[in-house]
């Protein structure tokens, strides 16, 4: 009687790998991203003090730092702009630390690629987990200081959630491409910062989308983060429903480069063991 | 422990006129910036590395396979095909088990985390559970005879503690078809001893193992049949005396007439 064989291996055609195979194997194997975070969190943040408090400190001077800037070259400034800017810079930065982690994921991961069968992307959804665990502390912090400043509440509050996850689906897209990408040029990992630091000032963070010069306003069609930015401002800020058109451009933005970061990530990734 | 679910005898690995060949880049760091410069000049940023020319080699379970051949012949490259790390370009490789992949040399993917979370790590990305890792942790442990050091971080190991973690772990998880590369030839002569007899029991377990390893007498003891690579083909294969004999003759002359032949 012959046995059938476990696993076959054969050459494969160009494109993606049998995807109903990849993702039970990815399913099998989502242990490793918790375990993943956990063991980072822990090495970063949870051996000292300093570093537990860190988690809230960094995003606090952040917005501090951001908002003597806005005070010193902008002339007015009321504590809106500064919880607007809070908020928006706390979600811009779950985007960017996602996006430069996921630059070095598959990089890093080098010895466990050259040694280990396993869906390679799991390594920048276990970046995008920790940037997102990272991310949670400080919503907890912003609503420390909304409360402070006596915002109100309202059930407006609940939509910043959907606005969240959309961000969250964009933010892993972007991880998942740019580790890619940084696997055939590695000095990408060095322009991020300045990439980055543009994004920043070009998304409504410093500002709000309402008090944008009408000529500026085609900025928006580029940026993903624009109808994110706007939601969520409308949402946690202002206590506002977002716009329905906001939301919807937000997720074709979220849904279209999780798309385009997955193929190329799938059709790429069984060349990484003789890139990396 | 024997191995119930497969018998001595049965096939393990069948590898049927495996072929390989990839494309890597020439610079040790492919950068956005050299493309840019370079555009237009026609300067090649990748090669062509044809590093496995029609192989076969069937292992049966209970056995021992031995690979042996000089530094480039495509040891390693065969072991990846064989778990499933690079897909092959021609031919195909059926296995009938569970594969232990590469862990050994896995291990201590993130020097920053400590032996036991790199352990975890490694165990979970090969698909195993946590109850296993748990279960098998303790042995991987004391098989390492790391002490206390399991949970410092692995950056502050020497490389024979990186060694024998990674060997423990190889061995300790027990998968049908177990592949050692190298991991041997490093580690003091005391655990040498250790995983050479470690071997010998997994062998008497009715497993099957591939063995690659520049250890010539280690492979004498322990295989049952060596396959000798160089440059990619299958030199030889057979009764592991006989072959490591030739091998050792064409290390000393540099060049035999069997491979003249063939190239």
């Amino acid at each position: 009687m012959k046995v059938a064989p476990v696993e076959v291996y054969e050459p494969y055609k160009v494109g993606l790998p049998p995807l109903r195979k990849y993702w039970r194997s990815l399913w099998a194997r989502r242990a490793f991203i918790s375990e993943y975070s956990r063991s980072e969190l822990h090495e970063k943040h949870f051996d000292s003090v300093f570093g537990q408090v860190w988690l809230i400190l960094n995003p606090l001077l952040l917005s501090g730092v951001y908002f003597l800037l806005i005070v010193i070259i902008g002339g007015h400034s009321d504590k809106v702009r500064y919880v607007h800017l809070t908020g928006c810079l706390f979600l811009f930065y779950f985007v960017a630390n996602s996006m430069t982690a996921g630059s070095k994921s598959v990089v890093r991961g080098q010895k466990l690629i050259l040694n280990t069968a396993f869906p390679r992307i799991m390594l920048p959804i276990s970046v995008t987990y920790i940037s997102f665990i990272n991310f949670l502390p400080t919503i907890l912090v912003f609503f420390v200081i909304r409360t402070a400043l006596g915002f109100p509440f309202g059930w407006a509050l609940l939509w910043s959630i959907p606005v969240v996850l959309i961000t969250g689906i964009f933010a892993l897209g972007l991880s998942i491409l740019i580790s890619c990408a940084t696997v055939y040029f590695r000095d990408i990992s060095s322009f991020l910062p300045y990439f980055s630091r543009t994004w920043l000032y070009l998304s409504p963070i410093l500002y709000e989308v309402s008090t944008l010069k009408p000529q500026l306003r085609s900025i928006e069609a580029f940026n993903p983060l624009f109808p994110m930015l706007d939601s969520w401002s409308r949402s946690i800020v202002h206590n506002e429903v977002p716009q329905v058109t906001s939301l919807l451009q937000g997720l074709a933005w979220a849904l279209g480069i999780l798309l385009i970061g997955t193929y190329f990530f799938l059709s790429r990734e069984r060349d990484f063991a003789v890139r990396v | 422990m024997s191995n119930s679910e497969h018998k001595r005898g049965e096939l393990a690995i069948s590898v049927q006129h495996l072929g390989l060949v990839y494309k890597t880049t020439i610079d040790r760091r492919p950068t956005l910036k050299a493309r840019m410069s370079t555009l237009g000049r026609g300067t090649k940023h990748t090669r062509i590395i044809h590093a496995i020319d029609d192989v076969s080699l069937n292992v049966p379970y209970g056995s021992v396979l031995g690979v042996v051949g000089a530094n480039g012949a495509g040891k390693s490259s065969l072991m990846r095909v064989i778990s499933g790390i690079l897909p092959p370009t021609r031919g195909r490789v059926e296995v009938y088990g569970k594969v232990s992949t590469l862990l050994a040399l896995g291990v201590g993917f993130n020097p920053s985390l400590s032996g036991r979370e790199n352990v975890q790590l490694g165990g979970l990305a090969a698909g195993m559970s946590r109850k296993e890792i748990q279960e098998q942790f303790e042995e991987i442990a004391d098989f390492a005879e790391l002490g206390e050091a399991i949970d410092a971080p692995m950056r502050t190991y020497s490389s024979g503690m990186f060694s024998r973690l990674g060997f423990s772990v190889a061995v300790t998880i027990k998968p049908d078809i177990l592949i050692v590369d190298e991991a041997l030839s490093t580690g003091d002569a005391k655990f040498k001893e250790k995983s050479l007899n470690k071997i010998k029991e997994l062998r008497g377990e009715d497993r099957a193992l591939v063995l690659v390893s520049h250890g010539l007498a280690t492979i004498r003891e322990v295989c049952n049949e060596v396959a000798w690579l160089h440059k990619g083909k299958l030199i030889q294969r057979g009764e592991p005396n006989k072959v490591v004999e030739a091998y050792e003759k064409f290390l000393k002359v540099g060049r035999s007439a069997a491979i003249d032949e063939d190239i």
